[in-house]
């Protein structure tokens, strides 16, 4: 626990002075304010496009609820820039560390593989989720001041669901970062493999248990109408036993140092 | 603490890098591990270190699995790397609690070992402006802070300059007192000086294992050297016709001449000389190498 801690304290110095934990949440919070402020402004910016002329039906056109703004922050900002800057961000999580040898120096020392791995995910995914809590109430501030006022628990157990997801993208990422050693390629693959879990979701509901991208489904389900899906309990578990799974696989490679 | 290495193996892909390895290493003992670049030292040490996996053989620290025996291992990488932001009292408190050493002994400790490694003034300094042989001497005290039993270090002075490699021989000298210390080294000069005894590896094989007199004694030729007089160098050429002398040759001042059994033949050809009245400057038995000459004898 001791060494636990030490490790957690050193990577939270680190991303301090990376300035990752100043640019991280600024980035997040950015996105969250573009989707409400530019869907409110999307007629002006329509307009001064070109304009419509004669006489257009068009829904998208109607001002829209704040409910489907904010589930629109999860899905289109979130879930595809958000990704992305995630990836990047957290490349190097364990890479870095294996490249110029602290890991395996590190590990001379009487420290678990289990708390070497915990401390960098853990400490992670409470970055990650401070980021996107922040960018999410950015949003939600918004969008109850420019359009309608979703219901605050509503808000908070689609967070909460969209969290879930978040624990796999980072643990996914930590483990393509344990495999590989160029971070270029660790991105790339991140990138698009959680792209195409993202992609899939909602196509079929028994991929959909195996999928951990359906708990961000869900998050918007919730905020578009209100009420849960069936088989979120089961999502989140398969999601849990996946991250879990991932964790032990990343332990056994380096116990066995194949790195 | 008692450090036994059983039948190590391991193979790279092209290369088996150790192979069959096994030595013993008692307590307080301390074993210059030498051998040429690429015959296996390193590997060897990572293993023993548990930063490789042996793909066969186990290593036992007092009858234990290394790898559960962590606290009691002092490591010195071959190029000791820090986080460069942290400063040279914030790695040593670092290294420190991952050992399991408590923040007052820690702020007991640093200090002093700082000052023993002549870093004191450096303490707040972030590693990341260290030169070389500070973050060697750096490596030195992380390696040291928890006062391991067993100390592995891989090319500690190699990489140093002679004042700097001075500085870190006359550290070793100091903790070999109550420590048991495994290096390696290719440079002979530095181990001859703190390990009293050497095991010689090459291509993953142990080729030699023994204390420095053992090392000279078994490596003495069994040649005799002598210096005579100007007058008497006809005699030399007698001296060749004798069944018990195999060669003659000319080196410094005088000859060498090789014999087949050192100490009878020694009597004999000193009864020879003053039974031919030859007066001899120099009677030199069993000329040794240098410790130099037998490592290159050994592994070329």
């Amino acid at each position: 626990m001791n060494t636990f801690m030490a490790l957690s304290k050193k990577e939270v110095t680190q991303m301090t002075k990376e300035f990752k934990i100043v640019w991280l949440p600024i980035v997040f919070i950015l996105l969250g304010l573009t989707q409400p402020i530019m869907m409110y402004y999307m007629p002006v910016i329509l307009q001064s496009m070109g304009g419509v002329e004669g006489i257009m039906i068009d829904p998208t056109m109607a001002k829209p609820d704040g409910s489907e703004v904010l589930a629109s922050t999860l899905s289109s900002q979130f879930d595809q820039l958000g990704i992305i800057i995630l990836a990047v961000a957290t490349m190097g999580i364990i890479q870095g560390e294996k490249a110029n040898g602290m890991m395996a120096f590190i590990l001379t020392r009487p420290v678990s593989i289990s708390s070497y791995l915990n401390s960098k995910i853990i400490v992670h995914y409470i970055v990650a989720v401070f980021c996107i809590a922040l960018g999410y109430g950015m949003s939600y501030g918004y969008t109850s001041y420019l359009f309608t006022t979703v219901p605050v628990m509503q808000g908070l157990l689609a967070l909460a669901l969209y969290c879930v997801w978040l624990l796999f993208v980072i643990t996914f990422v930590a483990m393509m970062s344990t495999f590989f050693n160029s971070s270029a390629f660790i991105a790339l693959v991140s990138i698009v493999v959680l792209f195409i879990c993202r992609f899939i979701a909602g196509l079929h509901p028994f991929l959909d248990v195996v999928n951990p991208a359906s708990n961000s489904l869900h998050a918007t389900t919730i905020l578009m109408s209100g009420g849960m899906k069936a088989w979120y309990g089961i999502h989140i578990a398969v999601t849990m036993f996946l991250v879990i799974w991932m964790i032990a696989t990343m332990h056994h490679f380096i116990a066995k140092k194949k790195f | 603490m008692r450090l036994e290495i059983n039948k190590i193996t391991k193979r790279f892909k092209h290369k088996t890098a150790v192979n069959s390895f096994s030595m013993v290493v008692d307590a307080n003992e301390c074993v210059g591990l030498i051998g040429p670049n690429g015959a296996g030292k390193s590997t060897l040490i990572q293993i023993i270190a548990d930063i490789l996996y042996a793909d066969e053989g186990e290593i036992l620290l007092d009858g234990q699995q290394i790898s559960t025996m962590k606290h009691q291992i002092g490591y010195l990488p071959q190029y000791p790397n820090f986080f460069s932001w942290m400063t040279a009292f914030e790695t040593l408190s670092f290294m420190g609690t991952l050992s399991g050493l408590s923040k007052n002994e820690l702020q007991d400790e640093i200090p002093l070992l700082l000052e023993k490694v002549g870093l004191e003034k450096e303490a707040h300094f972030q590693v990341g402006t260290f030169s070389g042989g500070m973050k060697q001497r750096l490596g030195i005290a992380q390696a040291l802070l928890h006062k391991p039993a067993l100390m592995i270090m891989d090319e500690p002075v190699s990489a140093l300059d002679p004042i700097g490699r001075r500085e870190v021989l006359n550290l070793l000298k100091e903790i070999k007192k109550e420590t048991t210390i495994l290096l390696s080294t290719h440079i002979l000069s530095d181990a001859e000086e703190i390990c009293e005894r050497f095991v010689v590896i090459q291509n993953g094989h142990k080729i030699e294992d023994a204390t420095k007199d053992q090392l000279l004694e078994r490596h003495q030729e069994s040649a005799i050297y002598v210096e005579i007089r100007q007058e008497d160098f006809k005699w030399v050429t007698m001296v060749e016709q004798l069944s018990y002398v195999k060669k003659i040759e000319n080196e410094r001042n005088g000859f060498k001449i090789h014999v087949l059994h050192l100490e009878e033949d020694a009597q004999r050809l000193l009864q020879y000389a003053l039974d031919s009245n030859v007066i001899l400057l120099k009677f030199e038995m069993g000329i040794q190498e240098s410790l130099e000459e037998i490592f290159l004898e050994l592994v070329v």
